[in-house]
Formats: C-alpha cells, structure tokens, sequence
C-alpha cells in the first residue's frame, strides 16, 4: 500500500498526511526520497516535515487556500460513489456505531486537489454500497466551489480509481495474488472489473530498501512503534 | 462565519444551525456558514504560566482560540513562572492574560496525555482507561478510584502510580 500511494506522489506538488496515517506517510516519505525530492511534504507529527507553529488552525488555513495537491484521507465506512462516513451509522440520535467525526475532512476533501482514500482492511461492512452518514460526500454540483475531490482509493487488495464521469469507484488494479473473486467478496458493492485485470505492479527490490532503511528511519519520528513493527527487517 | 466545503454532505442535515446560503461574493455558489462556539467554560493546560495569566501553550494545539471564545478560562500550568521565561521560550504559543480568569500551578495536569518535552503519554494507564470504559460495572470502577476517590491532585497522581 505504501509503495502504491508513493507511485501517486508527483515531484513538485505540496502534499500533506494527517493525523493516524503512517502507511500514507511511508509512501510519502518513500516518493520523496526518491522520485519526488521537490516534493513539499507535510506530515503531521512529524519533526522534519510539520512547520505550522500556531496550533491545527494554521495548518486548516493553509489547506483552505487550496495549497495541497495531494492529501490523505479515510471513513469508518466508504461507499461506492466515495462518500465518506466519519460520524455514525444507524439513527443519528441512537446509533448503532459512532465514529471519531468528521473534523476537517468536509473541507479538505473539496480544497485538496487530489485526495487519496486509504484503508487498512478491505471489508463489505467498509466498502458499501450506500454510507450510512455523509462527512464528506464524493462529488458536488456545480454551484459549490470544490477544486478538489477523490482521487485513488488504496486497500491492502487493490487500487479504486475515482471515475468523475460516472462519480465512481472503479478497479484500476488488484495485487499481486488477489483474484477478482476475493476482491468482489470483500466489497459491499458490484463491482464492473475489467478482463483481464490490471495487476498492481510489485514492489521493487529499490523501493522495498528504501522503505526498509531511511523511510523506517524516518517515519520513526513520527510514528515510532509502527515504524518498529512494521518496516523494521526480520 | 463561513467555511469551505461541507455544501452537500450530511452536516446540512444534521446541523439545522449550520446555514448554507448564496455566496454573497460569487452569485453562482453556495457557501455554508456555522455559528461561532461561544462556551461559558474553557479548561486550558500550559506549559508555563506566571501569576498575571500570561500562559505558554502547546503549538500544535488550538487551546488560545479556545481561550478568546469562552467566557471563564480557567488554566493549569505545569509551572507558575517569573515572566520573562515566558517572553524568552523558543516554542509554544503564548497567550496574554488579559483573556484568563483564574491560573492554578498543577504538575503533570495534563496526565494521561502529555506535555511534549515534558513527559509522554501514559499509555498504561490509556489502556487501563478503555477496557474499564467498556461496561458501566468496570467504568464505575475506575471512576471511585481515580476521579472520586483522589481529595486533591497528589492523591490523584498517588492513585495511578500504582499498578
């Protein structure tokens, strides 16, 4: 997932991670490292790369501007016309399950010009058909200013690409060894897969070093235990 | 006061205060506007203080918005300091006291979160936290011990330094 979201990383953009996303910012760091050293990056927490000193209001008046190209986020449920769901499901008032909130994803998913969806699990409670409470809805009409919107979704099984004629999720690629079978088991809508399917291209011996050596290096600063447990070599 | 974004989602329902009208700037756009938070009450934690209110705050946090929009902020600081530790520290965002009503020195207030640079989180104690806030019987538990038990700060930290 990481070496995918770092293939999205274009040298010279002003891309930005938030809060609970070290895979995100693994492929941030990796692109930046690599292809994309002109990259302006932004990952919060995150000593060397978190300049805003006037608490979260700088950084949420600097992405209003519509100074971020590329930008992270996720949903406790996604559908799939890339509605994101950060506040409850079930009756508002009664919920049967309630979520973090939607903090400042309404906005940043319509002023980041790209926006990558990420999830750690690929599941059909996740991938729905219809989000039960729309944060951040996927598209917009006209007459509301949204220079930005869905980009990519990225799951430990494939690639989303966000199709802007038919505002949806459609499969750009799988990974390697995931079979359209699985992937249509695991997601709670239809899914229109190509033939034959795009496979995500693997990870290179490169990329893996990288991310094994300075982007572990790295993201221990931010995010130390992930950093450990995860990147660290067996 | 305005806010991008948000037009179209689930807030314009959820939110009836939340108010999405014609930009009065651009004739062809709507533009969602929500209403300042004004709380009575604001409970902030510094770094420093000193005994005008002057407050030395974390940067990464929004605790001096949230001190101009309330009308009683009552702040804690891990030290009361003379003032010009305050005026010389190289981090932090200051806050003049001019917006603060009452300044208390309490050390480690911030526990089980953290001061950054001064101690970290108590994950311990965070996890001990959520498996007692799964049901009432254990939640009760912890709230005898730790927050109805402690007479005053010292027993409070007297409390979760045991296992």
């Amino acid at each position: 997932m990481a070496i995918a979201i770092s293939r999205e990383v274009r040298d010279g953009e002003t891309v930005a991670v938030g809060t609970l996303a070290p895979v995100p910012a693994a492929g941030v760091l990796l692109a930046h490292l690599s292809h994309a050293p002109r990259a302006r990056v932004f990952i919060f927490n995150h000593e060397d790369y978190w300049p805003f000193r006037q608490g979260s209001k700088e950084f949420y008046d600097y992405a209003q501007r519509g100074n971020f190209d590329l930008f992270f986020l996720s949903g406790g449920q996604i559908d799939r016309h890339g509605n994101l769901n950060l506040i409850t499901i079930g009756d508002h008032d009664h919920p049967t399950l309630r979520f973090p909130g939607g903090a400042g994803s309404a906005m940043l998913y319509y002023m980041a010009r790209r926006v990558i969806i990420f999830r750690m699990d690929h599941a059909p409670r996740i991938f729905v058909e219809r989000v039960g409470t729309i944060a951040s809805p996927g598209s917009s009409p006209p007459d509301v200013v949204r220079p930005g919107g869905p980009w990519k979704a990225i799951t430990p099984l494939c690639v989303f690409r966000f199709d802007a004629a038919t505002r949806t999720l459609v499969v750009e690629s799988v990974h390697p060894g995931i079979t359209a079978d699985v992937l249509q088991r695991r997601t709670g809508f239809p899914l229109d897969l190509p033939t034959p399917l795009p496979v995500t291209p693997p990870p290179t011996a490169a990329e893996l070093s990288l991310l094994r050596g300075r982007v572990r290096e790295s993201l221990a600063k931010a995010y130390p235990r992930f950093a450990e447990a995860v990147l660290a070599s067996r | 006061m305005p806010v991008p974004g948000h037009v179209g989602s689930d807030y314009e329902r959820l939110r009836p205060d939340f108010r999405v009208i014609r930009d009065p700037y651009a004739a062809d756009k709507r533009v969602m506007l929500v209403p300042a938070i004004r709380p009575d009450v604001a409970l902030v934690h510094a770094h420093l203080a000193d005994t005008a209110g002057t407050l030395l705050l974390e940067e990464r946090e929004d605790d001096a918005l949230l001190a101009q929009a309330s009308r009683v902020v009552i702040a804690s600081a891990e030290r009361i300091v003379p003032t010009d530790l305050i005026r010389r520290a190289p981090t932090g965002i200051t806050l003049e006291g001019l917006h603060v009503t009452a300044v208390v020195e309490v050390p480690r207030g911030a526990h089980p979160t953290a001061v950054r640079g001064v101690y970290d989180i108590d994950e311990r104690h965070l996890r001990a936290y959520m498996a007692a806030a799964r049901d009432n019987a254990t939640f009760k538990t912890y709230l005898d011990r730790y927050v109805f038990g402690p007479r005053a700060h010292d027993e409070y930290l007297d409390a979760v330094s045991r296992p």
